[in-house]
């Protein structure tokens, strides 16, 4: 292959991209504020400490000591209390059926047992068909065992071994900390993979891919020109997101802004390329679609690590994932943002986003045949 | 319908069948990527939080430390942090072992050791925990917490009585199994993607290319050419749910509890939802690449607000809503409850009906919209 590189013929097919996006303002504005507006959206909405839980209490004993139970449930002021009357069935049924996501079954001899064995057993029935707030029931379960302990028995249980747990860079726990920075990275690369799956297609099918290629123009000139422009507004796009995560949500932005802006720019281009190689590949705009949304939705959502950690997954997948750009960048996001992680403790994402990227624009230029069969 | 009628619409049927298959690359992304995404999503991603790193902070002989550590590491959860044994580990900084993700959680025993400390009467461990992702730094508390007392209960019959005690049985999925849980929404997302995309850009594509105008001036009526252009792709949906199911019931070992018609007609009505969505993109489209931020910004919404990734319960009042006028949510739902609980009767019609009422209601929309672009 000829490998001459002109700068010149690269700015031109640059300039050409810019008249292609000004022309349609409506993507335009997709690309720059539709990131802001999605990480502002899912940053207020998004919660992971469940309140208000339906819990269905079949109280067959009936006595001041159950009562007292169903009353600490109660000022936890994690759950809703519906109490039922009828039958044990009621409580199983409550589930089945969507009404309550948890069933607390006291026993008639719940009283008895209490105060002449000292210990009294309940049964807690928990709605298994959603792991994720079964799991954050279950983390309640024993702070409201202590709290019961206590009024019942006016005992405080102190365990042999307290644990002083410390929670480092989200000493609150704050949800919109844990999701902004990682939201982000999920939006910027399914916006940017989508941004140029189709610019490539669209000249094959609008015929001007004929018209370019009569020119002098090199693949890799036409790839790096395309790409360009597209940078220039993902770039903007980040920034806009990176000042609401910080004055929108109060973030602390504990690592090097410069680094994180290498970062992004690396882990934009390789999106980019990866959304070109697929228009490279495929030719026709439908298509390029519905694998750039194959490629970039799904993946970037559960597979990068953004809510179910990476380190979970079975060693093959987690190698497996090591193409996706969207993890090293999920990685060196949380670590800039919460962390103040530093290039020496980030080398292996980055080298990792470099590799990736060039192999992405490497292939597109490859597979750029000259051609006009398919 | 008039016999004419019904020979249109199965011409129409025919194009389109023909159009869409006749690309062999787009057979594979319409029948076997939803299949292979699903494979790939269902064994890959898990709930459970699992290899933490776990780094302790030694005394010399310190006995009930080492035996939570050992027990901690022969539990499914843990791994020794990375450089284990090879530091000095008596001088590094828990700090710094988190901060350069050597460490997911350090464990630190009071000055003297935790022996020592117990001894005394006075056994307070401090627990640094990287929560940058804050479930699974939950996870890692609850975790520490039940393997502490599982050490002081076996080893040292230390039992800590309680006078209150939960007896919790976990239903419908006993082991909390992540594929049990993620499959059926993942299933929804899949289905969701296919069907929005292939219907969108199909219609935007005869609008950018021209051909509509052809179809417009045929001698046929706006409902023959939408139900022409729509059948089908319910047609691939009901294929792609098909496979799909049989992965979900055959390789995950998710449980079919209710009756398969159930599953069958909530599928058709979620598929001709989103069908009907995907029209709708379309009648606002200029282009393409209009149709395909439409279905992106659809999509990333639904994706997100269906309760797959997070609970909607808790969200603010106008998310909710929003979340409640997203036909997935349903879907899911549906497909939990049909599967896992075997399907109450009373919610699948209730969830169904809304379904078919979203379906109308885009359905018309589309059609008033279309009718308007004919004129």
């Amino acid at each position: 292959m000829n490998f001459e590189f002109s700068l010149r013929r690269t700015l031109s097919i640059a300039k050409k991209e810019r008249f292609h996006i000004l022309r349609d303002p409506f993507t335009l504005t997709m690309a720059t504020v539709l990131p802001v507006l999605l990480v502002l959206i899912f940053g207020l909405a998004i919660e992971f400490n469940v309140k208000d839980i339906g819990l269905t209490v079949y109280d067959s004993d009936r006595t001041l000591s159950s009562r007292k139970l169903t009353e600490v449930f109660i000022s936890s002021q994690y759950f809703k209390i519906k109490s039922t009357n009828g039958s044990i069935i009621d409580a199983i049924s409550d589930l089945d059926s969507e009404q309550s996501k948890a069933s607390l079954i006291i026993k008639p001899d719940f009283e008895h047992n209490l105060q002449s064995t000292g210990n009294a057993n309940t049964q807690f029935l928990l709605d298994g068909a959603d792991n994720s707030t079964a799991g954050v029931i279950m983390g309640y379960l024993s702070g409201i065992q202590q709290a019961a302990s206590f009024k019942l028995k006016g005992q405080k249980v102190k365990p042999a071994i307290e644990l002083k747990t410390r929670y480092l860079y989200n000493p609150e726990l704050s949800s919109p900390w844990f999701i902004v920075p990682g939201l982000a990275v999920v939006i910027i690369a399914i916006l940017s993979i989508l941004l140029t799956a189709l610019t490539v297609a669209r000249e094959w099918e609008n015929g001007s891919m004929e018209l370019l290629l009569s020119t002098p123009v090199q693949p890799i000139e036409i790839i790096v020109g395309k790409l360009i422009p597209y940078t220039i507004i993902g770039l903007a796009g980040v920034m806009l997101v990176v000042l609401v995560a910080i004055f929108g949500f109060g973030l602390p932005f504990a690592g090097n802004i410069f680094l994180f802006g290498i970062g992004s720019l690396i882990f934009l281009i390789a999106c980019l390329a990866q959304g070109m190689l697929i228009s490279v590949l495929i030719r026709t705009q439908q298509l390029s679609m519905q694998i750039a949304m194959v490629t970039g939705l799904l993946p970037s959502l559960l597979l990068s690590g953004f809510i179910f950690p990476s380190e979970s997954m079975p060693l093959f997948f987690q190698r497996f994932t090591s193409i996706l750009p969207s993890k090293w960048f999920m990685i060196i996001s949380r670590g800039i943002f919460l962390k103040g992680a530093t290039l020496a403790d980030l080398k292996l994402p980055f080298l990792s986003l470099i590799i990736l990227c060039s192999i992405l624009i490497l292939a597109a230029t490859k597979k750029f045949k000259k051609d006009l069969e398919p | 319908m008039k016999f004419s009628q019904f020979v249109t619409i199965l011409g129409f049927l025919k194009k389109e069948f023909a159009q869409v298959f006749r690309d062999p690359k787009m057979r594979i992304i319409l029948l076997v990527i939803p299949i292979m995404q699903m494979m790939v999503f269902g064994l890959a991603i898990s709930t459970e939080v699992k290899n933490i790193k776990l780094g302790t902070i030694y005394s010399p002989n310190d006995l009930i430390l080492r035996r939570i550590e050992e027990r901690s590491l022969s539990s499914r959860w843990f791994i020794p942090a990375i450089g284990r044994g090879t530091l000095n580990e008596f001088n590094v900084d828990p700090n710094e072992q988190i901060r350069s993700g050597r460490a997911d959680v350090v464990l630190i025993p009071p000055s003297g050791g935790l022996t020592k400390a117990l001894e005394r009467g006075e056994g307070q461990v401090q627990l640094l925990i990287d929560a940058t992702n804050v479930i699974r730094a939950q996870s890692i508390e609850r975790y520490m917490q039940s393997i502490i007392n599982e050490v002081l209960k076996d080893e040292f019959h230390l039992n800590s009585i309680t006078p209150i005690s939960f007896e919790v049985r976990i239903l419908y999925n006993p082991a909390l199994e992540s594929a049990i849980f993620l499959v059926p929404g993942t299933m929804a997302m899949i289905l969701c993607i296919v069907t929005i995309l292939l219907t969108s850009m199909s219609i935007a594509r005869e609008k950018e290319m021209g051909t509509f105008e052809m179809i417009i001036s045929a001698p046929v009526k706006t409902w023959e050419v939408l139900l022409g252009k729509t059948i089908p792709f319910v047609i691939i949906g009901m294929i792609n749910a098909l496979s799909i199911f049989i992965i979900a019931i055959a390789v995950f070992k998710v449980p079919m509890r209710g009756h398969f018609w159930q599953l069958g007609i909530s599928s058709l009505a979620f598929i001709v939802t989103t069908v009907s969505i995907g029209t709708l993109i379309s009648t606002f489209a200029k282009n393409q690449q209009q149709a395909m931020m439409g279905g992106f910004i659809f999509l990333f919404l639904s994706n997100l607000l269906a309760g797959v990734m997070f609970p909607i319960d808790n969200m603010p009042y106008l998310m909710k809503m929003a979340a409640y006028s997203n036909p997935m949510t349903y879907f899911v739902k549906l497909l939990r409850n049909i599967m896992l609980k075997g399907g109450s009767t009373e919610l699948v019609s209730i969830y169904v009906s809304v379904l078919i009422i979203m379906a109308v209601l885009t359905a018309t929309i589309s059609y008033k919209r279309f009718h308007h672009t004919l004129d």
